[in-house]
């Protein structure tokens, strides 16, 4: 009853450019301890192996430490991993792989699969039919080989590839590396590992994308979660249950704002999100000056609160009211400049207009307040 | 605000108080010479409103010379409806009351409250200036400065401003300008003037470009590692597959074959070789053999050749042989004819030389006769002369002597004379022999004598006469004819003769004697020049030739043949014609001998030559040689056809083996090979190469430095976004302030324009003074004409200047505000006719505001229709009581 882990698109020495230096450090960090994490799921979990279908180095340039980080971090499980060469670092003649084996950074227990071919794991029961990348795109199925390789029929065939299963994604996603839908089928596979989409999905009930195990992207559907696969004896139906093993959830909201209650619910959900969240927040609509301010504090709190927050109000009109302006005692040709900006906000430059009028309400407000006291 | 009184002391030159106290509300024109007091009193107000009373710095108050005064003003004036009074002590006693309406103020609250109804602020420091009088110092005019508004009317700005906005009915925004301000600034913290990034953010766009340079470098430096990567993919894959596939070894099996065959073909050539060497041989030995049959044939040749030749010397020697003896005759005559004529040469010679004898003893006794003729006329006058000479040397006498002996006898005769002269006479007739002597000497009977010394007479008997002449010269004359009668002895003496006479005599015949001699001598010279001897001796030299040549006819006997008749020269000629005949002819002989020699030499030669051919030709061993040699060309002839074929075969299989394109493919074959390794090993290197590069490289960790650089670029690019946006957004916030407050200003200006256009339509009808968003007259316009007020002369820019202002007070009435309009001494640069229309403005003015006109022209203003105040004529009213 052989029993593994499948996992994929570690992207081990991506960056975060969009956030702050500090965030993306952290994000960073948690990449690595992901690995960490699936180490230790892998030994919870007793598992018999770690398949990773691909892409573990997000560059094949990546610094010396990250590569010895990587390896440092699976030794929580001792048994046997099977890295799968994928797009971002192929089994090129000169790779982030054979630079690891320079580098002797590769665990004894660590089989990288640098050549399209069975690796058996007689022990484990597991024959991995393996399709790594050789080059960075290819137009071919890689996994069409499969069906010329024969593997003892006592062991299990699990094949490990990494590219698109046809068909099945939308058509804007890389159309190379394609894998064909019934490949597990076609090559009497009884589990295909399968990486490249970065949230966990199944293709049909012997074909996996296991999604990265920590998200680095808003737009991931269930990503940061690892697969367990157990199968009972070759031919058996394979049970699949699906771990997560994310620390930081990738939030990206675009709520638009149009009534007071509207801003109050959105506070209330900025409220109750954890505090391992990264969250990419786009704001639409209106709010009256007495609301920026309201939401200005609450996402002051949100940011300290959070890993990271990341906002965008250009699209949020300003909309003072007859109260915010008598607030701000804007007499004279003030009120005026107001409420021409008010009124740009919907034109042609309308955030420069928002912005002018957010730094004037700022400034009026100062003011407001250095004459009260 | 009318000011109703106004009461000074301690002030200036008003030590006494002066009080004006009959204010009109309108107009009021108040006069006085120079220094009658009037600036005192402007100064008087400026000083009541401007400055603090607690000033140090208004010593200018105090009375000259007064240090202990403190100069005080009182002011009343009532505003809408409510009395002010202020009273201002400065210096000594400084202190400030004012009172309005029921309430009273002092110090500094006092001052506040007028500084805010008339809108101006104090010196912080230091007595008043411009900058601090804000509407009074637009409506309150000192002398000289009416046409300089425009500062005044910046000074009176805020004060303005609120007044118009009340005026307006709008708000002109409280702290508008703060805003204005405090965004101008944020602003340009980012953007400079001209709106280019400065600060932070001028560092971040350089940072930018930095970040972006670098991601750039980096994106570079990956895609060459990939580029690398690839290399190195293909690059192996070809040396794999060539190592593999090893395409060297199959062109070095090509090589072989080909080598193989150019073995072949070597072997060929070197046979070729060799069978050419073969040909050339034969056909050198064949050249040999032709060479020497011809030699053979030549003898043959040879020998006929010789035979020819020998006849013909033979023919030529008869030839010269058969000449010979007509030449020995010929010879023969020719030496006779000479002898002949050499016999009969010498006979002519023998008859020539006997001739030439014959001749000479002619001459030669001839000769002889001449010489002894000459010889006997010598011998005769060579005794003439001797006898000549012995004449001479008889009769020899000194000629100058007989010369000297006749002057002297001469000179003795003269003084002879001289002395008988003078001389004593003495005569004498005496008896015969008296005896009577003289001297010594007896005297004759008679007898005369000349004593010339004294003589004694003596007659014996009779004793003695001493007679002594006289006379003085006597006795030199008697002593120079004593001495002549010596030297004439002497001379006389001498000559051996014993007078004259005689002398004369010998030397005649002295003379004539030498004469002789003479020409005794000549002929003898004519007849012997060299000498009586000379002419023996050549005598006798005749005489002996003329007996040798005797002798010698005498050797020379006539010929018997001489009677031929042949002279010598024709002799010499027959002679000569026969020697050169002989001559010819022996010549003749002796050529002939040395042809005939000759020929018979080459005759014997030319026999000799042709015997040895006939022997050599005629031997066996010759034509046997002969036949042989024929023999040997035929067989090399043979050989050498044979020879020739063969090597034609032989070029014929090198020709169909293409040695050049054999060559050729064995170099291809080795270049190939040697590119096949080259590049193998080349790749080799290169692989190595890559593969080194790659690890240095990929230890820098390009891509993920190259994601680090993108994240800090991406961040540095947001916050430009976000600093660019902010500046936009101030910018644009900035302007559309501006703009708001320029519309606003705009507004503003409608009412002030309206008061503006009221006075300059008087002043000059369609004319227009327009105002700049300041406030501030800017530009003035009559018909077509337009310019700045600036432009405008000192006059016109001074009632333009007073105008502005009245027609701020207008504004500043309407908004209700106080307005006093103080002149001091202005318009003076106007003309009569402007000053007439200045006159309506003013006077039109007043209607709505207090004027004080101060002036020194009083004149200038009396058709003002105003009573006014003499100053000087206050100054001497009595005192009010305080």
């Amino acid at each position: 009853m052989p029993k593994f882990l499948h996992t994929a698109d570690w992207q081990m020495g991506r960056t975060y450019s969009r956030f702050d230096m500090e965030d993306g450090a952290a994000l960073v960090e948690a990449r690595f301890e992901v690995i960490e994490t699936l180490a230790r799921l892998a030994s919870d979990h007793q598992c018999d192996a770690v398949l990773v279908a691909g892409d573990v180095f997000d560059a094949q340039t990546v610094s010396d430490r990250t590569i010895r980080r990587v390896f440092n971090a699976t030794a929580s499980f001792s048994g046997p991993w099977v890295m799968l060469p994928g797009n971002h670092d192929a089994a090129l003649v000169e790779s982030v792989w054979s630079r690891a084996q320079r580098l002797d950074a590769v665990p004894g227990n660590v089989h990288l699969a640098l050549e399209p071919g069975v690796i058996t794991l007689d022990e484990q029961r597991l024959a991995v039919l393996c399709a790594p990348l050789t080059q960075r795109h290819t137009y071919d199925d890689l996994t069409g080989a499969f069906s010329d390789y024969e593997t003892p029929e006592a062991l299990v065939r699990v094949g490990l590839a990494h590219g698109s299963v046809q068909g099945l994604l939308s058509e804007d996603i890389d159309a190379t590396n394609p894998i064909a839908q019934d490949r597990a089928q076609a090559s009497r596979l009884d589990y295909l590992a399968l990486g490249d989409w970065h949230g966990t999905k199944q293709v049909n009930e012997r074909t996996w994308y296991s999604g990265t195990p920590e998200p680095e992207r808003f737009r991931n559907n269930d990503a940061g979660q690892a697969l367990i696969v157990t199968i009972d004896e070759p031919g058996s139906t394979p049970a699949v249950q699906a771990v997560t093993t994310a620390r930081y959830q990738w939030h990206q909201w675009r709520e638009t704002l149009s009534v007071d209650s509207d801003l109050d619910q959105l506070l209330e959900r900025l409220q109750a999100l954890p505090q391992a969240s990264v969250l990419d927040l786009r704001l639409e609509g209106q709010v009256t000056l007495a609301g920026e301010e309201r939401l200005n504090r609450a996402l002051s709190e949100a940011e300290a609160r959070f890993r990271s927050l990341l906002s965008d109000r250009s699209a949020l009109k300003l909309t003072p009211t007859d109260e915010d302006i008598a607030a701000l005692r804007a007499d004279g040709y003030l009120g005026d400049v107001i409420e021409e900006l008010r009124e740009q906000q919907s034109g042609e430059d309308g955030e420069l207009a928002r912005d002018a009028l957010a730094i004037l309400a700022s400034v009026l407000k100062g003011q407001t307040q250095e004459a009260a006291e | 605000m009318k000011l109703q009184k106004l009461q000074v002391e301690q002030l200036r030159q008003f030590q006494q108080p002066l009080v004006l106290d009959n204010l009109q509300p309108g107009l009021n024109l108040i006069h006085g010479p120079n220094e009658s007091g009037k600036s005192t009193l402007v100064r008087a107000i400026r000083a009541a409103f401007f400055e603090r009373y607690r000033s140090k710095s208004v010593d200018d108050l105090s009375p000259w010379g007064d240090s202990g005064a403190s100069p005080t003003i009182r002011l009343e004036f009532e505003h809408q409806g409510t009395p002010w009074r202020l009273t201002k002590s400065f210096l000594k006693r400084a202190r400030c009351d004012l009172s309005i309406g029921t309430e009273t103020y002092s110090g500094d609250q006092a001052e506040e409250r007028v500084a805010e109804l008339l809108g101006y602020e104090y010196s912080k420091k230091g007595s008043s200036k411009a900058e601090h009088w804000g509407i009074p110092g637009l409506l309150w005019v000192e002398q000289g400065t009416g046409q300089e508004v425009q500062k005044a009317i910046e000074h009176a700005g805020d004060h303005l401003q609120s007044a118009l906005n009340a005026l307006v009915g709008e708000v002109a925004s409280s702290g508008g300008d703060a805003v204005i301000e405090t965004l101008s600034a944020e602003r340009n913290k980012l953007l400079t003037r001209t709106g280019q990034p400065t600060g932070d953010f001028k560092q971040l766009v350089e940072q930018r470009q930095e970040l972006q340079q670098r991601k750039a470098d980096l994106q570079e430096r990956v895609s060459r590692y990939q580029d690398y990567v690839d290399r190195l993919q293909s690059v192996t894959r070809e040396y794999q597959h060539d190592q593999q596939t090893r395409p060297w070894e199959a062109a070095q099996q090509q090589l072989t074959e080909a080598r193989a065959r150019l073995d072949k073909l070597e072997q060929l050539e070197q046979q070729q070789q060799q069978e050419t060497q073969t040909l050339s041989h034969i056909d050198q030995q064949r050249k040999l053999t032709e060479q020497r049959l011809d030699d053979l044939r030549r003898i043959d040749q040879q020998k006929a050749d010789r035979q020819a030749g020998l006849e013909k010397a033979e023919q030529s020697l008869r030839d010269a042989k058969a000449r010979g003896p007509a030449l020995a005759e010929q010879l023969r005559i020719a030496r006779d004819d000479y002898e002949t004529s050499q016999s009969r040469l010498k006979t002519a010679r023998l008859l020539a030389e006997r001739q030439r004898i014959g001749k000479e003893i002619e001459r030669l006794t001839q000769r002889k006769a001449l010489l002894a003729g000459n010889r006997d006329k010598a011998r005769k006058h060579q005794g003439q002369v001797a006898e000549a000479r012995q004449q001479a040397r008889d009769n020899r006498i000194d000629a100058g002597a007989v010369q000297d002996l006749k002057k002297t006898e001469q000179a003795l005769g003269h003084e002879r004379i001289r002395s008988q002269a003078i001389a004593t006479r003495l005569s004498w007739k005496l008896a015969p022999e008296s005896g009577a002597r003289l001297g010594d000497s007896g005297l004759s009977e008679q007898g005369e004598q000349q004593l010339l010394e004294a003589s004694r007479l003596t007659i014996p008997g009779v004793g003695h006469f001493d007679i002594t002449p006289g006379g003085e010269q006597l006795a030199e004359t008697r002593r120079k004819l004593e001495s002549l009668e010596q030297a004439c002895a002497d001379q006389l003496a001498q000559l051996a003769v014993t007078s004259v006479e005689e002398a004369e005599q010998r030397k005649l015949a002295y003379e004539k004697a030498d004469q002789q001699r003479r020409h005794a001598e000549e002929l003898l010279h004519s007849v012997a020049p060299a000498g009586v001897e000379a002419l023996d001796a050549e005598l006798s030299e005749v005489e002996l030739e003329l007996k040798n040549h005797h002798q010698r006819l005498q050797a020379n006997p006539l010929p018997a043949d001489a009677d031929d008749g042949l002279s010598l020269s024709e002799a010499e000629a027959v002679n000569d014609r026969a020697e050169s005949h002989l001559k010819t002819c022996e010549h003749q002989q002796r050529e002939l001998e040395a042809l005939t020699m000759s020929r018979q030499q080459a005759r014997d030669n030319a026999f000799a030559e042709w015997q040895r051919l006939d022997q050599e030709t005629g031997s066996q061993a010759h034509q046997q040689q002969l036949a042989d040699l024929k023999q040997r060309l035929e067989a090399l002839t043979g050989e050498r056809d044979q020879a020739r074929t063969n090597l034609e075969q032989r070029a014929r299989e090198i020709q169909q083996a293409h040695p050049d394109i054999l060559r050729q493919d064995i170099e291809r074959y080795q270049i190939t090979i040697d590119n096949l390794r080259n590049r193998q090993q080349g790749r080799d290197r290169e692989i190595r190469e890559i593969r080194a590069r790659l690890d240095a490289w990929g230890a820098e960790g390009l891509e993920e430095t190259l994601q680090e650089v993108a994240a800090d670029c991406e961040r540095c690019e947001r916050r430009y976004r976000e600093l660019s946006r902010r500046a936009d957004a101030l910018e644009r916030l900035v302007s559309l302030l501006n703009e708001k407050r320029q519309a606003l200003t705009r507004r503003l200006q409608a009412p002030l324009q309206r008061h503006l256009d009221h006075y300059v339509s008087l002043l000059f009808p369609q004319a227009r003074l327009a105002l700049d968003d300041q406030l501030q007259p800017d530009t003035f316009t009559r018909g077509s004409e337009l310019g700045p007020v600036k432009d405008l002369s000192f006059g016109a820019r001074e009632q333009m200047g007073l105008i502005s202002r009245l027609a701020y007070a207008d504004l500043l009435k309407e908004a209700d505000r106080p307005t006093l309009v103080i002149l001091d001494d202005t318009l003076v640069h106007s003309d009569q006719s402007r000053l007439d229309d200045m006159k309506r403005i003013l006077f039109d003015a007043a209607r709505r505001h207090q004027v004080l006109l101060f002036t020194c022209h009083p004149e200038k203003w009396q058709d003002l229709g105003v009573l006014p105040t003499d100053l000087e004529q206050l100054k001497s009213a009595p005192a009010p009581a305080s």
